[in-house]
């Protein structure tokens, strides 16, 4: 295979923006028009993807031990939408068809060594596929309650119809028949519980076609489509340590699934919640928090508000009241919310001189359809 | 003329069957029986040749089938067709581009709207927050002032309950003014319209009656006056007080401060 001249000739497809993928999903849906149904009504983040991903493969292709885990996610994660082993080679056909459309150099070797790579490429994701097989596609899960906890934010609880394995701090992606085809990243607020029961926080985002209807739309008895479990957010089953949990708004669910993991668990270990918000209005889980903190003597919830000089809650960005109450040197640390406010808090931390691998992080980005090719959820 | 010779007709379209039944060849003398053998020899060479082409025929067609087979059960799946037209793939990018500019349009504009209204609605609940906390701080200010009244306050605070004092009597007497005017107005109305009332229609008019009618008017109108009265009584004392106010929460604000 000529990786260079396989980067180049990507590279001429990806220069023209837009018009690559365009090209491409137009001849995939021309040649198989049974794909068509597998996407959404508007193509253009699907658009974005794609090529962003492809990109991600061809600057990994020599590298293939970091690649091929990532290509077995995604396999696995593609059953949910319905694809079929036979899919493989349509799209493998239109990326061809495409990638030689853009390049006025195309060479046969060219078509030869991309045949060889594809081919490479769609082996790994149905195989991984296939070893996935004795685990659903998706899961339907029904709303058993949907709480409107302020303007924006609703609290909404669901029973998949058969168990959904997953650990605390991981996230899941879910689709509503309301918005057919996008599918969103959402933690769980819970810990796996034996009723099989979990809890969303959902706020709605505005212009968020998914958001709004998960918190304005979906009602109890309303049936969501849960996708695999993905992240890297989690307890270490061999640390006892105490910890520190920092949540930025909707961050606070996965930190809630971690604590409900303690809660359930144990090792019992000090644990130290901090939760900013804007204002003390958009404190959506209050009582809750309250209700958690009182429950167990292990737990202390600090709620703080950087923009409400009228509240009694303790002031300024969460990053800063964390360290208004340290020292933290000693604790397994976990951050979660808004990229300013995860960035703000790690530095903190870091300079607080907090060790790098005792420090973990997920970026809640405001719409959040899919892992990055490094599998991370976020966005 | 043999009919062995005749074969030489057939030549270009190769041996038939018909040829091979219709071939007669001529005896070789008086004095030996049997077919001329160079005829014969030149027959059994055609058929061979004839033979060998057949031969390698049939194998490149069974070649050709087997290479087709191939190919469709390569093409299992990915139904074997023609590529898209470059024509079909325009159309039907435009009509994909066009339903994503209608999709971010709709977006757009349910982001902007809703984002409007959060703002409408924050801007709202703070002022109405702003708002109840000024009257709280008021009330508690009042409070005070009474309770410092009433066990004995040092001088500042006598000072301006008599002043709030002073102001109540002088929004009191307002009030008063102000009701008695408008009484006075609207019973001069009445007395008009009693008297209009009277001249077009002297007997439908009652003795009594305008009055019920306009009572509740000037009442209502007293009542409102006085509760708006009362509302710039009460916002009064504060505005006034609201020096004094800061400079507690300032104080306060600097204690803390270190």
């Amino acid at each position: 295979m000529d990786i260079p001249a396989m980067r180049a000739n990507f590279g001429k497809a990806a220069a023209t923006g837009d018009e690559a993928p365009l090209y491409f999903y137009s001849h995939l849906f021309l040649s198989h028009p049974e794909t068509r149904a597998m996407f959404p009504v508007s193509m253009a983040h699907q658009r974005d993807r794609l090529f962003t991903a492809l990109g991600d493969v061809v600057a990994r292709v020599d590298d293939l031990d970091s690649l091929v885990p990532i290509l077995q996610q995604l396999g696995r994660d593609h059953r949910k939408f319905g694809t079929l082993a036979a899919h493989y080679p349509a799209v493998g056909a239109s990326l061809l068809a495409t990638l030689e459309h853009f390049d006025d150099e195309w060479t046969p070797e060219l078509a030869k060594d991309w045949t060889e790579a594809y081919t490479l490429v769609s082996q790994v994701m149905i195989e991984a596929a296939d070893e996935a097989a004795g685990q659903p596609a998706w899961w339907d899960a029904a709303v058993v309650a949907h709480e409107r906890r302020t303007i924006d934010v609703a609290v909404l609880r669901v029973r998949p119809r058969t168990p959904l394995p997953y650990a605390a701090g991981q996230s899941v992606s879910l689709e509503t028949d309301l918005r057919p085809r996008l599918w969103r990243y959402y933690s769980p607020a819970n810990a796996p519980r034996p009723d099989g029961l979990l809890e969303f926080h959902v706020k709605a985002r505005d212009g968020g076609p998914v958001s709004s209807a998960l918190v304005r739309r979906v009602g109890v008895g309303d049936v969501l489509r849960l996708g695999p479990p993905m992240g890297h957010l989690a307890l270490d089953p061999e640390s006892d340590r105490d910890l520190l949990l920092v949540a930025g708004g909707m961050g606070l669910a996965p930190m809630k699934a971690l604590l409900d993991q303690v809660a359930r668990q144990g090792p019992s270990r000090r644990v130290d919640l901090f939760v900013g918000f804007r204002t003390e209005d958009h404190v959506y889980d209050a009582p809750e928090l309250r209700r958690l903190e009182q429950e167990h003597p292990w737990l202390t919830v600090t709620v703080a508000v950087s923009h409400d000089k009228n509240s009694s809650l303790a002031q300024g960005d969460v990053g800063e009241v964390v360290m208004r109450h340290g020292p933290w040197l000693s604790r397994e640390v976990f951050v979660a919310g808004p990229a300013p406010m995860v960035d703000d808090t790690v530095s903190r931390l870091l300079r607080d001189g907090v060790p790098r691998q005792r420090l973990h992080s997920e970026i809640f980005a405001p719409s959040r359809p899919g892992p990055s090719v490094d599998g991370e959820v976020t966005e | 003329m043999t009919d062995g010779q005749g074969m030489h007709v057939s030549d270009e379209r190769g041996l038939t069957p018909a040829d091979l039944q219709s071939m007669r060849f001529s005896r070789a003398s008086v004095l030996r029986p049997g077919y001329v053998e160079t005829e014969v020899d030149r027959v059994l060479s055609r058929m061979a040749e004839e033979l060998a082409r057949l031969v390698a025929e049939k194998a490149e067609l069974r070649d050709q089938v087997r290479a087709l087979q191939a190919q469709m059960e390569g093409m299992e799946g990915v139904v074997a067709q023609q590529p898209p037209s470059e024509q079909a793939l325009r159309i039907l990018s435009t009509a994909q581009q066009t339903a994503d500019n209608y999709v971010a349009e709709a977006e757009e504009f349910s982001r902007q709207v809703t984002g409007e209204a959060r703002a409408e609605y924050e801007e709202q609940i703070r002022l109405a927050r702003e708002n109840a906390g000024a009257i709280i701080q008021a009330a508690q200010e009042a409070a005070a002032k009474i309770t410092a009244n009433a066990t004995g306050a040092p001088e500042g605070g006598q000072r301006s309950v008599e002043e709030l004092e002073e102001q109540v009597a002088y929004l009191k007497a307002f009030g008063q003014a102000c009701r008695v005017q408008l009484r006075s107005y609207l019973e001069a109305l009445i007395t008009d319209v009693e008297t209009e009332w009277g001249r077009a229609d002297p007997a439908g008019l009652p003795p009594g009656a305008p009055r019920p009618l306009a009572a509740p008017a000037p009442r209502g109108n007293t009542a409102s006056s006085t509760t708006f009265e009362a509302n710039t009584a009460a916002e009064t004392p504060p505005s006034g007080e609201a020096g004094n106010g800061t400079v507690v929460s300032a104080a306060s604000g600097a204690e803390r401060r270190p």
